[in-house]
């Protein structure tokens, strides 16, 4: 019963269109008010408490991290490698698109960053040669999609952290520890590298089927000087990842120093950036972080009084006691996030989500490890389809198309992205392969 | 009034500007610290220096960033709602249903400010203080309500000026992540080498 007020309350407020942030502090405050016992002070302290947490800071680390990176030449020259090494394929420019993204979002942590990153370079270069510009946009807005997939990834500390803090039950009432970053940064590499595979041929077939022209083929002497141009960049890869994994740093400490080595790298040796643009950049970064952060901090107190209402521990009951096997649930997981996908923000669905599935997930026997990568796939296809993918608008605004056409252009690849979502969901491992090779999981 | 609100602005975004710069800075200090008294001949002069509290004043900056930095997003319209249904609605039920979304903010903001208020006026009856830095706890948590108060005022003024104008703050995604710095290099092919 109080769940129905609960989530009844929510939709209709996040209906008139008001920050979710707000919606979801807003059901709170009323539902205390109106319907409980638990002293409405304690809301107070949750407010400030609830973020913190030094895990959460590697979200302002990492946006920081990858707004210096845009500002500057990475991308260019992560390009310039990767057309080099490919770009003589049938549809080798997007294909490169596709790799340079890949490369990107692994330094960057966050796929519209990308799509501006690699989209405002790369779609004008794909023009240049006669590629059409709906063959080119679809490139762009997916291959962004895989930023949020290749650690660091923004969209993993979110889960991390909402799914962390209470204690869960695996089916036969073990406990079961939330995934930490890092397992989840490590599960990311090889479906991130899957994907960017899949990516590409879907580019490479729709290009070979339609004879789009090509470019001719670098020289091994243009691929070394285009390697070692941007290996600074791709430098930053081996020191977050690698940082992570042999222990040298925390996820968040490892957040901060590829902030800092970003701006080094972009300052004194790129030299694609100014003093003058410094402060942009740290405003425009301090207020998306503030942005999450405070979606956080609500979310909390949503969490937080869901489960004083015992909701989760309910609905887990309940759907174990329905006989729904983890087939079943995963797909119904599936449809749930990708229908949210249409209306929300990733990181507002993760934060309010999350903490409902993953006590059913863990007590159905998922890994996880597992079900974070399949939320992420997730989030990932809603940012790639309307009407509120970021990616979207964001490469609208690069392309100068609308979201209509826009939709229609990234259809190939959006079903590609589908096909790879079932993937992920019913072969975990995919995912945990790699964590558990690298000793870093059981 | 007009100057007041001009340096209230600036103030915000200094703010939140310097407290960023600031945490990086001090994390990666903290990592180079640690590091650093590994290496024997510095170990005498880096072991003097504690960076203990690094985590601790991380969090805290962070914090006021996130509860200033939240009112400064009001401002710039960067949080965003469910907007697909509010669309769709005639224009005298768009403009009343928007509204009352701002106001719901407004109205939000002002009741955590209050709580927020009651709750550091209770803590600055005691000696309590925060473990590592040693900060009265009534300071740190005082940008519950200084944020939040901020945050109400500016959700009024977006209302004021949405009642008059009819128009939103909207915060551009492809704007701030630099857009611009890189259009410059981005005109055609020809610098990526690309010959037909």
């Amino acid at each position: 019963m109080s769940s129905l007020v609960i989530f009844g309350l929510l939709i209709a407020l996040m209906l008139t269109g008001m920050p979710i942030s707000i919606a979801l502090g807003l059901t709170v405050l009323s539902f205390l008010f109106f319907m409980t016992s638990v002293p409405i002070e304690s809301v107070a302290l949750k407010l400030f408490t609830g973020i913190e947490k030094f895990e959460i800071m590697a979200i302002p680390f990492f946006i920081l991290a990858g707004n210096f990176l845009t500002h500057g030449g990475v991308a260019r020259r992560m390009i310039e490698f990767a057309r080099t090494m490919i770009g003589h394929w049938a549809g080798g420019l997007g294909i490169a698109g596709t790799m340079a993204a890949a490369l990107f979002s692994a330094v960057s942590g966050s796929s519209p960053a990308t799509v501006v990153a690699i989209g405002s370079i790369m779609l004008p270069a794909m023009l240049a040669i006669g590629y059409p510009k709906r063959f080119g946009a679809g490139i762009i807005v997916t291959g962004g999609a895989l930023g949020n997939l290749i650690p660091p990834s923004i969209i993993m500390v979110i889960y991390a952290v909402s799914t962390s803090g209470a204690t869960y039950f695996g089916p036969n009432g073990e406990r079961v520890a939330s995934a930490s970053v890092g397992q989840l940064f490590m599960a990311g590499m090889v479906p991130g590298l899957i994907l960017a595979v899949m990516l590409s041929a879907t580019t490479w077939y729709r290009a070979w089927k339609n004879n789009y022209p090509r470019i001719p083929k670098a020289t091994w002497g243009e691929r070394w000087r285009a390697f070692v141009d941007s290996s600074w960049g791709i430098f930053l890869i081996v020191v977050v990842l690698g940082g992570i994994y042999l222990g040298w740093f925390t996820p968040t400490e490892a957040a901060a120093m590829s902030a800092v080595y970003a701006f080094l790298i972009e300052m004194f040796i790129y030299k694609d950036l100014n003093w003058k643009a410094v402060p942009k950049v740290l405003l425009a970064s301090a207020n998306m972080s503030a942005m999450i952060l405070y979606i956080v901090t609500n979310a909390v107190l949503f969490s937080f009084l869901m489960t004083s209402e015992q909701i989760p521990q309910t609905m887990a009951a309940w759907i174990t006691g329905s006989g729904i096997n983890w087939i079943t649930f995963l797909l119904l997981v599936n449809l749930l996030l990708l229908l949210a996908g249409n209306v929300m923000e990733p990181s507002s669905i993760v934060l309010i989500m999350a903490p409902i599935l993953f006590p059913i997930a863990v007590k159905l026997g998922i890994d996880p490890v597992h079900f974070g990568i399949i939320i992420v796939v997730n989030m990932e296809i809603g940012m790639c389809h309307p009407p509120v993918g970021l990616n979207l608008y964001v490469a609208s605004g690069i392309a100068k198309m609308g979201i209509t056409e826009l939709s229609i252009a990234v259809l190939p690849w959006l079903i590609t992205l589908l096909i790879f979502l079932v993937m992920i969901t019913y072969i975990p491992e995919i995912s945990l392969w790699l964590p558990r090779t690298l000793g870093m999981l059981r | 009034m007009k100057l007041f609100l001009r340096i209230l602005d600036r103030f915000e975004e200094i703010l939140i500007a310097t407290l960023i710069a600031a945490a990086t800075i001090v994390i990666f200090l903290a990592v180079v610290h640690r590091y650093g008294t590994g290496i024997s001949f510095l170990y005498p002069y880096l072991i003097q220096i504690h960076f203990s509290w690094a985590q601790e004043l991380c969090i805290y900056m962070f914090v006021w960033m996130a509860k200033f930095g939240a009112a400064y997003g009001v401002r710039t319209g960067i949080h965003v709602g469910v907007d697909v249904l509010v669309l769709m609605l005639k224009p005298a039920y768009k403009k009343a249903t928007i509204l009352f979304g701002l106001m719901g903010g407004a109205f939000f903001t002002f009741v955590v400010g209050t709580m927020g208020l009651k709750f550091v006026l209770g803590l600055a009856q005691t000696d309590q203080t925060s473990p590592d830095l040693e900060i009265p706890s009534w300071i740190v948590y005082l940008c519950v309500p200084l944020g939040s108060y901020l945050m109400c005022f500016r959700f009024l003024q977006v209302a004021y000026s949405f009642w008059h104008t009819g128009e939103l703050p909207h915060h551009n995604e492809s704007e701030v992540e630099g857009l611009e710095a890189l259009e410059v290099r981005a005109t055609g092919g020809g610098e990526l080498g690309v010959r037909q």
